[in-house]
C-alpha cells in the first residue's frame, strides 16, 4: 500500500510547469527586489561620496603643488639674481652658472604654474602678472650681465644703482608671496569640505546597512510561511494523489468508498466513517462503513436530513466538535466510544453531489484535514460520477456492441442481397444487350416485312393486271371457241351433207342393185363407202370434241342399270370380237349396286370408245370389262387387253386431241385418234376420270372411274375452254415427231414446194455490216419482223428476215447467223418443226434459237433446244432480253472439256457427269496423251488427276504452264490425295480449283466445270484480262529477279503469280508470316509482297522480323491491306513497309510499284 | 436523366455529329449502323458516363481516348453464344461441311465474332468433322475488347450449361466438356482449337475483302446496319466466297432486299445458309 517513498513520488508527480510559474513567490520577490534596489542606492551614494572626496584631494594636491611651484619660481629668480651679482662682481664666467640655470628652469616652472592655475582665471592673471615680472627682472638681468660681458661695468653697476632690478625683484616677492598666501587659503578651505564629505559617508553606510537587515527579515519569515503552506498542501496534494491512486482501481461504488474510508483512516487517522452515494431523487445510501458499530444503521438518509443530508443539502463540509451521544460511535473488539469530532464533506463535481463521506476523528480537526477530506470528497465525487458514467458506458458498449453485431449482420445480409443485385444487373445487362438484339432482329424483320408487303402489293397490282389480262383472254378465246365450235358445228353440217349424199349413192353403187358393175366396181364403191364413213365418225367425233369443249353438250343423268350396260356392250362388241377372232369377257363384281346415277348415253359412248380401241389395238387375246366398286362410293369400269401396249412418256400423248402414240400407229390401226380425247372430256363431265396403266408389249388397262352418283355440280358444264388449254400442254417428253404433227392448222395442208421464198422486209442481207453479229427473224408478221429488225439494229446486230420456214432454214445454212428469233406461226411449216429440222442440222445446230409465240409451246422448245420462249404480245423489253440470251448462248458456243484420269470407270463417269449439248468432252487415260490432245486442238477445261501412269499431274500442269498457248488454261485438279499444304501451294499456281474426291465431290466437280465454261473470260474484270494479255512479254525489271509472296488468299497467289511470273520474275510463295520471314531470311529475295492478315503471325510482325535483320534492312516490303483507313496505312509504313497497296488489288498499279521498288 | 429529354430531331443531330466526329478521331465508321439502335444505345451511354446531352458525350469522347475504346461497348452489342440457333450449327455440320471437304484447304470468315463464342463453335464442328486441320477459321469484330475476350476462349461456367445443351442439340458428337477445362467459375476452351482460328481487326464499313473463303459466318451482325451498309456487307462476303462457296447470316436476317440477292441461291432456306451461284 501507500508507502511514505511513493507519497513523495505522488507529491512530485505533477511539479509547476518551471516556465509557467514565477522564479519566487510574489512577496519574497517584492522583498527581494527592495534589497536590491537599497543595496543598490546605498552603494551609488557611497561611490558619490567617494568620487567627491577623490576630487577633493586632487584639488588639495593641485594647491600643495601650486605653492611649492610659486616657491621654487621665487627661488629660480633669486638664482639668476645671485648669478647676475657674482657675474657682475668678478666677471667670471663661473658666477653665471645659477643664472644660467635659472634661466633655463624658469620657462617650464612658469608654464608648470600656469598649467596648475589653468581653469581659474583670477589666479591665471595673477599667474601672468607675476610671469610678467620675472620676464621684467630676467631682461634686467641679462642687460647688466650683457653690459658686464662688453666690458662696461659702470654701466651695468648704474643699473643696478638704479635700483630698478631691486624694484622689480621686491615686487615679484610680494606678489609670489600673495599668491602662496592665497593658495594656503584655499588648501584650508578644501580640507574642511573633505572631513564634511567623510562624515556623510558614513552616515550612508550605516543607514544601508540597517535597511538590508530589515529586509533580510523580513523575507526569511516570508520563505518560512510559504515552506508551512507548501508543506501543508504537499500534504493535501499527497493525501488526494494517494486518494484517486486508491480510488482508481476500485470498480463499483462499494469499493469506492471502502477504499476511501481506509485511506482516510490511514491518512488522517480517522477512527471511523462512513460513506453516502447519492442514489434517486434525495435519496443517499451507505455503501461502506470503517469501524462503523452495528448500531448505526442510517443506511439511507435523505437530503436535508440528519448531518449527512444537510451537508448534501448545503454542498458544505461541516465540522462538527461536540459530537451527540451515540452518533457515529467508534467500535472495536473491545468496547466502543464517540469521536472527538466529525467531518461531514459532501462530494460535490460541478454542483452536484454524488455522494458524502463522513470521518471521526478522536482528536482535534485543523483545516488541512477539512481540506483534504473536501478533496477526498471531491476525488470521491469524480470516481462516483466516472464509476456511473463507466457503469454506462459499460451499459452503452455493450449496447453498442449489441447494435454492431446486429449492424455486422445487416451488412452480410446487406452483401448478400447486393451480390444478388450485382448478379441481377449482370442479368440486366445480359438482357439487356439480348433485349437490343432482338430490338434490332424486330426491327429487321419490320423492315424485311415493309419491304414484302410492298413487293406484295407490287405483285398484287401485276397479279390484278394479270387476271384482267387473263379474263380477257379467256373472253376473247371464249368468243374464239365459240367461233371454232359454231364453224365447225356448221362445217359438220355442210360435210355431213354432201358426205351423206355420197354415202347413200356408195352404197346404192356397192349394192349393184342393177348388176351393171362389174366385182372390182363393186369394191370400189364399198371402199367409197367405208372411207366416207370413217370421214363421218371422224366429222362427227370432231364435232363431239368442239361441243365438249365449247361446253355445249347436256349431261341428263339417269338410274342406269349395270347389267343392262355390260349387256349393250357385249351386244355391240361380241360380232366385232367374232369378227376379230379375240376373246370378250365381261364381269361384274359382287359388291356392285344394280344401278348407278349418271348419263348412260355418254356412259356407252365413252365404254364403246375404250373397246373399240382396245379391239383395235389388240391383235390376238382377250379383251375384259370388268365392273368393279371403289372406295369413296365410285364405280369403275376397267378395259383391259393384251394387246401392244403404249410406252409410259406416250401414255399422256394418247389423250391429247389429234395425237397417237405413234405417228405410224393411225396409219397401221387407223382412226382418227380423238376417241380418247372425246371420252376423258366426258369422263371429266360425268365427274369422272380415265386412268391409264400399261406397258409395252403388255396389253393395256383403261379404267373409267364414275360416282355412284353424278351430283349437279360437277355436270354444270362450265365453260372450260379456258382451263383446258394450259392443262393439256404438250409435255418435256414429247417425242420429236410430235412437233412433226404439228397443232397448227397449216399442217394439215402442208406447203411442200422447197424453199418457197415469201415476202421479206428490206434487211441486211446484202449490206452487212456486222459481220459476226447477225440475227435471222422467221416471222411471217411483217410488222413484227419490222420490230425486231430495229430493235436488231439498236443492241448493234445486222437482221435478216425470212416469213417462210423453208426460207430460214436455208438463210441460216448460208449465213450462219448468230442467233435465230423464230416465230411459232409459220404459213409453210410449223416453228416448231423448223426448231427441231434446226437442232438435227450439224451445220446450224450450234446456232441459239428464241422462240415467239402467241401460244405456249415453251416446254416443247426449251426441249428441243430454243434457248428461251417469249409469249407474244412480247414487250420491247423482254425482245430484248431475248436478243441478249442468244448473244449470251452465242458467246459460249460448245465447249470442249478434256479429262484427264487413268481409272478407267471414272473416267468414263466423269464423261457422263459433265456431259451437256454444250459439251464436248474428251477423256484420256496419260499425260502424254493429253499433251497430244492438247497439242491438236484447243481445249476450254482441263480436269486432271495427279497421279497417272506415265507422269504426274503436276508435269502436266508445269509443260502446259511454260507453254503461252496453254498458259490460260482453267484447270481443274481432281483428285484422291490428301494435299499437304506445300503441294498445295504449288498446284495453285496453275489452278485454281482443286477438289478432294469424296462423297460430294462430283456436284462440286460439276459445278466447277460449269463454272469455268461459262466464265472463263468474265471471271477476270476486264482490265486485269487487258493487263494479262499486255504483260506477258518479258520485262527487264522483272528478268531474273525473285520476288516473295506472303498471300494467304489463293486468289491472289494465283493471279499474282501469272502476272509476274510471264514478266521473268520468280514468284515464292508463303503462307503465313512465319514462313515469310524464314524465307526473307536465307537473302535471296528482291522483293516482298506483304499481305498483312496472314495467321499464325501476321504481316506487320513479320515485316517488323525483317527489318530487324540487319541484312534485310534494305529489302523493299510493300504491304498488301485490306484495311482501307490511313491509320492502317501509316501503321504498315511504321512496321517498316516501303510501301503499300489496298486489295482488292489494282494489277497494274502493283506492276508499276514492284517496277519502282525492284529497280532500287 | 430527369432533365427534359431534347426533341428527337435534335438528338439525331447530334447524333450524326458524334457519329462523324468518331469517324474522323478513331476511323470507326458507325454512320450506317441502324438509327434506331444507336440512338437507344448511345442513351444508355449517356446514362453511364453521366453525360446530359449526346454533345457533351461527344467533348468526352474527342478528349478521351481511354473513354472511346470503353464506349465501344455501346456502339456494338456484345451478345453472342456457343451454338446459337443449333439447327443451324447441324445445317452447317450436315450440309455444308460435306462440300467444304472437297476442298484441299478451307477458309472460313466469321465476321462481327464479337466474343467469339461462334468461331469457336465452328471451329469444334470442324474438328468434330475431321476438317479442322485443314481449315483456317478468320474471326473478325472491329472491338479490340471483344476480340481479346474471343482470342482468350474464356467463358462464364454459368453460361457453359446453355453452350452445352445448345451443342448437343447441334449434333455435338461427344459433351462438350471435352474441349473446355473449367476452374474458378470459369471455363477455358481447348487452345490447339485456336491454333486454327486468326482473330483480327476488320471493319465492315470500312475495310475490304481480306482473303478467298469458302464459308462466311455473319450472324446477328446486319441488323444492327443500315440498307446501305448491309449492302457493302454483303457485297464484301460476295467478293471474298469462293464460287459456290456458303453464307450463313441470322435466323432474322434474309438477303431478299439485298441487291446482291440473285448472286445468291437458298441453301438451307430456314437457316438462311445461302450459296454463291
Amino acid at each position: 500500500m501507500a508507502t511514505p517513498t511513493h507519497t513523495e513520488n505522488t507529491r512530485r508527480k505533477a511539479p509547476p510547469h518551471p516556465q509557467a510559474t514565477p522564479l519566487l513567490p510574489p512577496a519574497t520577490l517584492a522583498g527581494l527586489i527592495v534589497a536590491c534596489l537599497a543595496a543598490l542606492l546605498i552603494a551609488l551614494m557611497s561611490m558619490q561620496s567617494s568620487q567627491s572626496r577623490i576630487g577633493t584631494v586632487r584639488q588639495l594636491t593641485a594647491t600643495i603643488e601650486t605653492i611649492d611651484a610659486d616657491q621654487a619660481l621665487v627661488s629660480t629668480l633669486q638664482d639668476a639674481e645671485t648669478g647676475q651679482r657674482g657675474y657682475l662682481l668678478t666677471g667670471d664666467e663661473r658666477y653665471l652658472e645659477p643664472y644660467n640655470g635659472a634661466r633655463a628652469r624658469y620657462p617650464s616652472e612658469i608654464d608648470k604654474l600656469r598649467a596648475l592655475a589653468a581653469g581659474d582665471r583670477d589666479r591665471l592673471d595673477r599667474v601672468e602678472q607675476i610671469g610678467q615680472i620675472a620676464a621684467a627682472k630676467f631682461a634686467e638681468l641679462e642687460e647688466t650681465i650683457a653690459l658686464r660681458r662688453a666690458g662696461k661695468l659702470e654701466e651695468a653697476t648704474s643699473i643696478i644703482r638704479s635700483d630698478r632690478g631691486k624694484v622689480l625683484m621686491d615686487r615679484f616677492r610680494a606678489m609670489a608671496a600673495d599668491f602662496e598666501r592665497d593658495e594656503r587659503a584655499r588648501f584650508d578651505e578644501r580640507r574642511a569640505e573633505w572631513e564634511s564629505q567623510a562624515r556623510g559617508q558614513s552616515v550612508i553606510t550605516w543607514g544601508g546597512t540597517a535597511l538590508l537587515l530589515f529586509l533580510i527579515v523580513a523575507a526569511g519569515a516570508m520563505a518560512s510561511r510559504d515552506y508551512r503552506q507548501r508543506e501543508r498542501n504537499a500534504w493535501i496534494r499527497g493525501g488526494e494523489s494517494l486518494a484517486s491512486f486508491r480510488i482508481q482501481g476500485a470498480q463499483g461504488v462499494e469499493k469506492l468508498g471502502e477504499e476511501v474510508l481506509s485511506f482516510l483512516a490511514e491518512y488522517l487517522g480517522a477512527k471511523v466513517g462512513a460513506v453516502y452515494v447519492h442514489d434517486d431523487g434525495d435519496v443517499f445510501r451507505r455503501v461502506a462503513g470503517h469501524a462503523l458499530a452495528d448500531s448505526a444503521d442510517a443506511q439511507v438518509v435523505r437530503r436535508g436530513e440528519s448531518l449527512v443530508g444537510q451537508a448534501a443539502k448545503d454542498r458544505r463540509a461541516m465540522r462538527v466538535t461536540d459530537v451527540p451521544e451515540g452518533y457515529l460511535p467508534v467500535a472495536s473488539g473491545v468496547g466502543r466510544g464517540r469521536p472527538r469530532e466529525l467531518l461531514i464533506a459532501p462530494a460535490v463535481v460541478d454542483g452536484e453531489v454524488h455522494g458524502v463521506v463522513e470521518v471521526g476523528l478522536l482528536r482535534a480537526v485543523d483545516d488541512a484535514d477539512r481540506e483534504l477530506l473536501d478533496r477526498v470528497a471531491e476525488t470521491l465525487g469524480m470516481a462516483i460520477r466516472t464509476s456511473r458514467e463507466r457503469e454506462r458506458r459499460q451499459a452503452l458498449l455493450e449496447e453498442t456492441q449489441r447494435q454492431a453485431n446486429e449492424l455486422q449482420a445487416q451488412q452480410e445480409e446487406l452483401r448478400v442481397s447486393n451480390e444478388e443485385l450485382e448478379e441481377q444487373g449482370n442479368a440486366l445487362r445480359e438482357s439487356q444487350a439480348r433485349l437490343e438484339m432482338q430490338h434490332a432482329e424486330m426491327e429487321q424483320v419490320n423492315v424485311q416485312l415493309e419491304e414484302r408487303t410492298q413487293q406484295l402489293e407490287r405483285q398484287k397490282a401485276e397479279l390484278i393486271q394479270a387476271q384482267k389480262d387473263l379474263a380477257d383472254n379467256a373472253r376473247m378465246l371464249e368468243r374464239t371457241n365459240r367461233y371454232k365450235s359454231e364453224f365447225l358445228a356448221n362445217m359438220s353440217h355442210e360435210l355431213r351433207t354432201p358426205l351423206n349424199s355420197s354415202l347413200i349413192l356408195a352404197k346404192l353403187l356397192a349394192d349393184n342393185a342393177q348388176g351393171n358393175l362389174d366385182e372390182e366396181q363393186v369394191r370400189y364403191a364399198r371402199t367409197i363407202h367405208s372411207s366416207n364413213n370413217e370421214l363421218l365418225t371422224l366429222i362427227n367425233d370432231i364435232l363431239d370434241l368442239s361441243k365438249i369443249e365449247a361446253g355445249q353438250i347436256e349431261i341428263n343423268p339417269e338410274d342406269v342399270e349395270i347389267a343392262e350396260l355390260v349387256h349393250s356392250m357385249r351386244r355391240t362388241f361380241d360380232p366385232v370380237a367374232a369378227d376379230r377372232k379375240l376373246e370378250f369377257h365381261t364381269a361384274v363384281a359382287t359388291n356392285v349396286p344394280p344401278s348407278i346415277y349418271t348419263d348412260n348415253q355418254r356412259v356407252q359412248q365413252v365404254l364403246k370408245n375404250l373397246l373399240s380401241n382396245a379391239f383395235k389395238f389388240t391383235p390376238r387375246g382377250d379383251v375384259t370389262l370388268q365392273v368393279s366398286l371403289r372406295d369413296g362410293g365410285r364405280i369403275a369400269f376397267a378395259v383391259r387387253d393384251s394387246g401392244i401396249g403404249i410406252a409410259p412418256r406416250q401414255q399422256e400423248v394418247i389423250f391429247e386431241a389429234f395425237r397417237q402414240a405413234d405417228g405410224t400407229t393411225s396409219r397401221q390401226y387407223g382412226g382418227t385418234g380423238l376417241g380418247l380425247s372425246i371420252s376423258r372430256e366426258l369422263a371429266s363431265r360425268l365427274g369422272g376420270s380415265i386412268q391409264l396403266q400399261s406397258a409395252p408389249g403388255m396389253g393395256s388397262t383403261f379404267t373409267l372411274d364414275l360416282p355412284l352418283r353424278l351430283e349437279k355440280s360437277t355436270r354444270a358444264g362450265a365453260p372450260r375452254a379456258v382451263e383446258a388449254e394450259p392443262a393439256r400442254s404438250v409435255p418435256a417428253t414429247a417425242d420429236i415427231q410430235a412437233p412433226a404433227r404439228a397443232p397448227e392448222p397449216a399442217a394439215v395442208a402442208p406447203s411442200q414446194k422447197p424453199a418457197a421464198s415469201g415476202p421479206h422486209i428490206d434487211d441486211d442481207r446484202s449490206s452487212r455490216r456486222h459481220p459476226d453479229r447477225m440475227i435471222l427473224v422467221i416471222e411471217d408478221d411483217e410488222r413484227f419482223a419490222r420490230v425486231l429488225y430495229d430493235l436488231a439494229h439498236e443492241l448493234g446486230f445486222d437482221c435478216v428476215h425470212a416469213s417462210r420456214a423453208n426460207e430460214g432454214l436455208e438463210l441460216a445454212r448460208r449465213l450462219k447467223p448468230s442467233g435465230i428469233l423464230l416465230d411459232v406461226n409459220l404459213p409453210d411449216d410449223s416453228g416448231l418443226a423448223l426448231l427441231e429440222r434446226i437442232k438435227r442440222d450439224p451445220a446450224v445446230r450450234h446456232i441459239p434459237v428464241h422462240m415467239l409465240s402467241v401460244e405456249d409451246h415453251s416446254q416443247a422448245a426449251l426441249g428441243l433446244g430454243a434457248v428461251g420462249y417469249a409469249l407474244k404480245p412480247v414487250a420491247r423489253d423482254d425482245l430484248a432480253r431475248a436478243i441478249g440470251r442468244l448473244e449470251e448462248r452465242l458467246a459460249k458456243s460448245v465447249s470442249r472439256v478434256l479429262v484427264v484420269e487413268d481409272d478407267e470407270h471414272l473416267r468414263e463417269n466423269i464423261a457422263l457427269l459433265l456431259r451437256g449439248d454444250q459439251v464436248e468432252i474428251t477423256a484420256v487415260g496419260r499425260v502424254a496423251d493429253a499433251l497430244a490432245k492438247l497439242e491438236a486442238e484447243p481445249y476450254d477445261c482441263l480436269v486432271t488427276d495427279l497421279q497417272l501412269p506415265d507422269a504426274s499431274g503436276y508435269d502436266l500442269l508445269e509443260k502446259l504452264s511454260k507453254d503461252p498457248r496453254h498458259a490460260r488454261l482453267p484447270v481443274i485438279v481432281y483428285t484422291g490425295r490428301a494435299l499437304s499444304r506445300e503441294e498445295e501451294t504449288r498446284l495453285r499456281r496453275f489452278s485454281k480449283s482443286i477438289i478432294i474426291k469424296g462423297a460430294r465431290s462430283p456436284e462440286r466437280l460439276l459445278d466447277e466445270v460449269t463454272l469455268f465454261l461459262h466464265r472463263v473470260e468474265s471471271a477476270l474484270p476486264p482490265e486485269q484480262q487487258t493487263m494479262l494479255r499486255r504483260v506477258r512479254q518479258r520485262d527487264d525489271a522483272f528478268e531474273g529477279r525473285t520476288i516473295l509472296l506472303a498471300e494467304d488468299d489463293v486468289r491472289n497467289i494465283f493471279a499474282l503469280s501469272r502476272v509476274l511470273e510471264p514478266l521473268g520474275a520468280t514468284v515464292e510463295i508463303a503462307r503465313n508470316g512465319q514462313e515469310a520471314v524464314e524465307r526473307a531470311g536465307r537473302g535471296d529475295i528482291d522483293l516482298v509482297l506483304m499481305d498483312i492478315m496472314m495467321p499464325v503471325k501476321d504481316g506487320l510482325e513479320a515485316t517488323r522480323e525483317i527489318r530487324a535483320t540487319p541484312a534485310l534492312a534494305g529489302l523493299p516490303i510493300i504491304a498488301i491491306t485490306a484495311k482501307a483507313m490511313a491509320d492502317d496505312r501509316r501503321q504498315c509504313l511504321d512496321a517498316g513497309a516501303n510501301d503499300y497497296i489496298a486489295k482488292p488489288i489494282d494489277i497494274e498499279r502493283l506492276v508499276s510499284l514492284c517496277r519502282v521498288w525492284l529497280a532500287k | 436523366m430527369t432533365q427534359a429529354r431534347p426533341r428527337r430531331s435534335d438528338f439525331d443531330i447530334e447524333l450524326r455529329l458524334l457519329l462523324e466526329a468518331v469517324y474522323q478521331r478513331y476511323q470507326h465508321d458507325f454512320r450506317h449502323y441502324s438509327t434506331a439502335s444507336l440512338r437507344r444505345r448511345i442513351e444508355q451511354a449517356m446514362a453511364h458516363y453521366g453525360a446530359g446531352t449526346v454533345s457533351q458525350l461527344q467533348d468526352r469522347v474527342m478528349r478521351e481516348p481511354d473513354l472511346f475504346a470503353d464506349m465501344l461497348q455501346y456502339f456494338t452489342v456484345q451478345v453472342s453464344e456457343m451454338f446459337r440457333d443449333p439447327s443451324y450449327f447441324l445445317a452447317l455440320r450436315e450440309k455444308v461441311v460435306p462440300m467444304l471437304a472437297t476442298y484441299p484447304y478451307v477458309k472460313v470468315w466469321v465476321a462481327g465474332c464479337s466474343t467469339g463464342e461462334e468461331a469457336w463453335s465452328i471451329a469444334i464442328v470442324l474438328r468434330e468433322e475431321g476438317l479442322l486441320e485443314r481449315t483456317l477459321v478468320y474471326a473478325t469484330d472491329i472491338n479490340p475488347r471483344a476480340l481479346a475476350t474471343a482470342q482468350a476462349g474464356i467463358y462464364r461456367l454459368d453460361r457453359v450449361a446453355q453452350f452445352s445443351a445448345s451443342y448437343l442439340a447441334a449434333g455435338g458428337k461427344e459433351s462438350l466438356s471435352h474441349y473446355y477445362t473449367a476452374a474458378y467459375g470459369n471455363a477455358i476452351f481447348d487452345k490447339s482449337l485456336k491454333s486454327q482460328i486468326v482473330f483480327s481487326d476488320h471493319s465492315l464499313a470500312t475495310d475490304n475483302v481480306f482473303s478467298e473463303v469458302e464459308l462466311v459466318s455473319c450472324r446477328n451482325v446486319l441488323i444492327y446496319f443500315d440498307r446501305e451498309l448491309q449492302a457493302r456487307a454483303i457485297g464484301l462476303f460476295h467478293d471474298a466466297l469462293a464460287p459456290r462457296g456458303f453464307l450463313g447470316i441470322g435466323s432474322k436476317e434474309t438477303l431478299r432486299f439485298s441487291p446482291h440477292a440473285a448472286a445468291f441461291e437458298e441453301y438451307v432456306a430456314p437457316e438462311r445458309i445461302y450459296r454463291k451461284r
